[in-house]
């Protein structure tokens, strides 16, 4: 007991820096529906800005704090609250699409001017002891960050769970309807929530710069902490998600002491790290569904179906494209024909992505999780010496339960929680996963030889090649396959309405968790093609299988298409091959690449709120065409537009007016 | 194969607002028994606690000799309870046709562990032949390949009605099916109707707001009023009974 208070003051101070994290985060998901992936990000830009004008430019930290809180916090704040305003009839794939492509741009732009070195930079605040507490020496520092976040959490309270105005915020969030039937402006309380949340951001990166180096990396992984954080608050709770970061920051203190009494295996040793992400998963385990509800998705707004071509078309499309492929290393040289290698292991991916995104309106932002399994399976059970074909197979076969684990935990809250579960196993992954012996064990690499099958050799690059594309075709046919199965059916019904398929007789949890699965095998087959062509696999930060390259993933997909075969391609490409063409081989658009993917992610996110063909038939209407741009479209509504019969019925005497047609459909 | 819904004191309760209070409703199957009541009087909370919707304080609600409180919507739709809802749930980016084919799809998923994944070819059989005949009854047949987005609202309804009989549900509660039909599609509506209950076993719990339908093709009738049941009987004696006419028609008794 003595021993745990000793530890009591270090977890606070640590707790506290979770609780700004965790803090602004659920106050912008509880008042505006958006949760925001790129939050871990704005804390990385806030410590760059500062680490820039304070060490790079020499300014007195104050200044230099309070500038880049005002550029990071305040503007940064509302620019997200105007995206966020953007995204607010979005689905939630595409709202996560948006915030991952926000959070993909500011880490491609940190890395692409600061590098990805772990900057050091000393402390700015006096670190001398104020006073101890047991061992534990209290500083100025310690002091202000947890005085700060103590208080803020506090104030949140107050402000969203007892004035009025905050109250109704959060409930228009819920029920839009609401908005017409209240005389108090939200989107000043929503607008100032974001500014809140940016600001929070700012200062836990300025407060953690000197203590972990200023790294995007680092700053974006700790965001999982902020996640158990507010998964214990459930995405809702204030003063529960500050309770929730001390809990957190005290057993991240306290913990490491306890385990290694308890064993010197590296893996229990690192698990109190994990602490965040355990917590996390395990409220998602054993939170009644009531308790967790997915915000905004009422005012969210379907999709519209693709078209779909004729048989001619597609079957033609397909010929077209197999005889290219076919012909590639007629006019490729052997040089560039690892990265056409590579591109069909990355399209693998993609589909595996777009079919869990596109037809099931779920997302994965740890597809490259499944795809390291895969990889790794492989490579052990290549080195046991069993057949490539038969290593393939089990590679995917052992994601299935790895994605079935993932999403069972979450799938039942909701889509977007979904996305964080994911991003939280990527995360996990990342630190601890990928050290343990069954994946890249502490070497952080496995072999995964290219085969020779029944005396065949795909060793040469060439030859390789073409496995994969088989593989690629097989996996291009499963998604077709379950496109065209009940399953596909059932999946494009359940997204127009899953309570029309439950009440059918049809189990969507089930459905979305086989789905989910079916992804899994598909990515992890993925990661097998992708880790043949240099033929070892390996979890570093750099490395194929990072959470960055899942997220970037999220980002290309989100503003490829929507197509099953046609957009996995073309994200593939422009992820993987175009790199090697000029105009995009040049120093320059390999540095900002991410950005462009996160702008353009964005910009498809939101481009139906822009409404820009309504913009265009303005400007051309302006330019000469006296027409009316809304006459026609008006007209074919009103002409479309069902027109309800209000019937005259035979009534007894007496009947109230609502009996009587238009009354009809008013009832609970 | 006719069941019996046996209902018995179901009470719902949304924070401190009574919705349902203690509603018992026996309806036979293979015949249309009636809930009626002014609008707000707590039948759609019935309907969503029949179905598992909703998480009623108290009650049991039996389909047959199958207990189906404490299981979840899917649950109970497998078993054989099936609905349509007042506002109607169809799949918006689909055709008429995949929109009926899609409830007897759904169904049949849930009775293999692999059913969500593929359809036998005697399943997909029998989906065709009943989405086919469903259409037929309900006539919509020539509406097949549109996407529903595009039908009026009368349309509509029979979609969802066609989807609700597709399905071999054993028991089909009815919320508004007529609400947004002319009165020559209302009467169509209800031959349609009482052919698949005389033909199918299936019994219905019709909630309805147009009585002319309600007392042409119901036998018995429920009343519901802020939430209790105030009446059961034929339909002809309600008609008469001062007590409904107090509540539901909004005529003062005469004393």
């Amino acid at each position: 007991m003595t021993e745990f208070l000793v530890f009591l003051p270090s977890g606070i101070a640590i707790g506290s820096v979770y609780a700004l994290v965790a803090l602004g985060l659920v106050l912008t998901y509880k008042t505006s529906g958006i949760f925001n992936f790129a939050h871990g990000g704005i804390a990385a830009v806030a410590a760059y800005l500062f680490y820039e004008l304070h060490i790079r430019q020499g300014w007195h930290w104050a200044p230099a704090f309070l500038v880049s809180l005002l550029v990071v916090g305040v503007l940064g704040g509302l620019l997200v609250e105007r995206l966020a305003a953007l995204l607010g009839s979005a689905p939630t794939v595409m709202v996560v699409v948006a915030t991952v492509g926000l959070l993909v741009l500011l880490q491609s732009l940190m890395t692409a001017i600061y590098g990805s070195a772990n900057i050091f930079m000393k402390s700015y605040l006096p670190t001398n002891t104020l006073f101890t507490l047991g061992r534990f020496g209290v500083t100025v520092e310690d002091l202000a960050v947890t005085g700060f976040s103590l208080g803020a959490g506090a104030g949140l309270y107050v402000l969203f769970e007892r004035t009025r105005i905050g109250k109704s915020t959060t409930a228009v969030v819920d029920d839009p309807n609401l908005l017409s039937l209240q005389g108090t402006n939200p989107a000043m309380v929503r607008r100032l929530s974001w500014i809140i949340g940016s600001c929070f951001a700012a200062v836990s990166g300025m407060f953690l710069a000197p203590k972990l180096g200023v790294s995007v990396n680092t700053l974006i992984l700790l965001v999982i902490a902020a996640y158990g954080a507010a998964a214990l608050g459930r995405f809702e709770n204030l003063l529960l998600t500050v309770a929730g970061a001390m809990v957190i920051g005290v057993m991240v203190a306290y913990l490491p002491s306890q385990v290694s009494k308890i064993s010197s295996n590296p893996l229990v040793q690192n698990l109190p790290g994990n602490t965040p992400f355990l917590l996390l998963f395990l409220v998602f385990l054993v939170a009644p569904t009531r308790l967790l509800t997915e915000r905004g998705v009422a005012n969210a707004r379907r999709t519209r179906p693709i078209r779909t071509f004729s048989r001619p078309v597609t079957y033609g499309g397909f010929a077209l494209l197999g005889a290219v492929l076919l012909l590639v290393p007629t006019f490729v040289p052997n040089a560039e024909m690892t990265q056409y290698a590579s591109t069909l292991g990355y399209f693998i991916v993609f589909a595996s992505l777009g079919m869990l995104v596109w037809m099931s309106g779920q997302i994965s932002l740890c597809q490259m999780s499944f795809a390291a399994v895969g990889a790794a399976t492989a490579g052990h059970m290549l080195q046991h010496g069993i057949s490539w074909p038969l290593a393939l197979l089990i590679a995917g076969a052992v994601a299935i339960p790895v994605g079935a684990l993932v999403s069972i935990t979450a799938i039942r809250f909701g889509g977007i929680y979904v996305a964080i579960a994911t991003f939280g196993f990527a995360i996990a992954m990342q630190q601890v996963g990928y050290y343990t012996s069954i994946l890249f064990g502490q070497a952080q690499r496995i072999d995964v030889p290219r085969p020779e099958i029944l005396g065949v050799h795909f060793t040469e690059i060439v030859p390789f090649y073409y496995l994969c594309l088989a593989v690629a075709v097989l996996a291009g046919a499963v998604v077709l396959a379950v496109r065209a199965s009940r399953l596909g059916s059932l999946l494009r019904a359940m997204s127009d309405s899953p309570t029309a398929l439950a009440a059918h007789g049809a189990n969507t949890t089930l459905i979305k968790v086989v789905v989910f699965c079916i992804s899994a095998f598909l990515a992890a087959l993925g990661g097998v093609v992708i880790s043949g062509v240099p033929q070892n696999a390996s979890g570093a930060l750099t490395g194929p299988f990072s959470v960055t390259v899942s997220l970037v993933m999220v980002a290309v997909l989100g503003f490829a298409g929507r197509r099953p075969i046609a957009s996995p391609l073309l994200a593939a490409i422009l992820f993987q091959l175009i790199r090697i063409y000029p105009p995009f081989n040049t120093e320059g658009f390999l540095k900002y690449q991410g950005v462009i993917f996160g702008l353009l992610a964005i910009f498809v996110a939101i481009s139906p709120a822009l409404n820009i063909r309504g913009a265009i038939a303005r400007v051309s209407s302006a330019s000469g065409d006296r027409r009316d741009p809304s006459a026609g479209p008006v007209r074919a509504r009103l002409d479309s537009a069902p027109v309800k019969p209000v019937a005259l019925r035979s009534t007894p005497v007496g009947a109230e007016p609502e009996l009587v047609g238009s009354g009809k459909g008013a009832g609970r | 194969m006719s069941v019996d819904l046996d209902v018995k004191n179901v009470t719902v309760r949304f924070g401190g607002i009574v919705a349902v209070n203690e509603a018992t409703v026996y309806a036979n199957g293979g015949r249309i028994t009636g809930l009626i009541g002014p609008n707000g009087a707590g039948k759609t909370t019935f309907f969503n606690a029949c179905t598992g919707r909703n998480r009623p304080e108290s009650g049991t609600v039996q389909l047959g000799e199958d207990r189906l409180d404490g299981h979840g919507t899917a649950n109970r739709a497998h078993r054989g309870l099936g609905r349509t809802f007042q506002r109607m749930e169809l799949f918006e980016s689909l055709s008429v046709a995949e929109n009926v084919r899609a409830g007897p799809s759904a169904h049949f998923s849930s009775f293999r562990l692999l059913g969500p994944l593929y359809a036998t070819a005697k399943e997909s059989k029998e989906v065709e032949r009943r989405a086919t005949d469903a259409m037929e009854r309900c006539g919509i047949t020539h509406l097949a390949r549109k996407t529903v987005v595009d039908l009026s609202t009368g349309q509509r309804r029979l979609v969802e009605l066609a989807r609700a009989i597709a399905t071999p549900f054993k028991f089909l509660l009815l919320d508004e099916p007529s609400s947004g039909l002319d009165a020559a599609e209302t009467n169509a509506f209800g031959t349609v109707l009482t052919d698949h209950v005389a033909e199918s076993g299936v019994g219905i719990l019709l909630v309805e707001h147009d009585m002319a339908l309600v007392s042409e093709i119901c036998e018995r009738i429920y009343v519901l009023d802020f939430g209790k049941i105030i009446y059961e009987g034929t339909t002809n004696d309600a008609m008469s009974s001062d007590l409904v006419r107090s509540a539901y028609l909004g005529e003062a008794i005469v004393a």
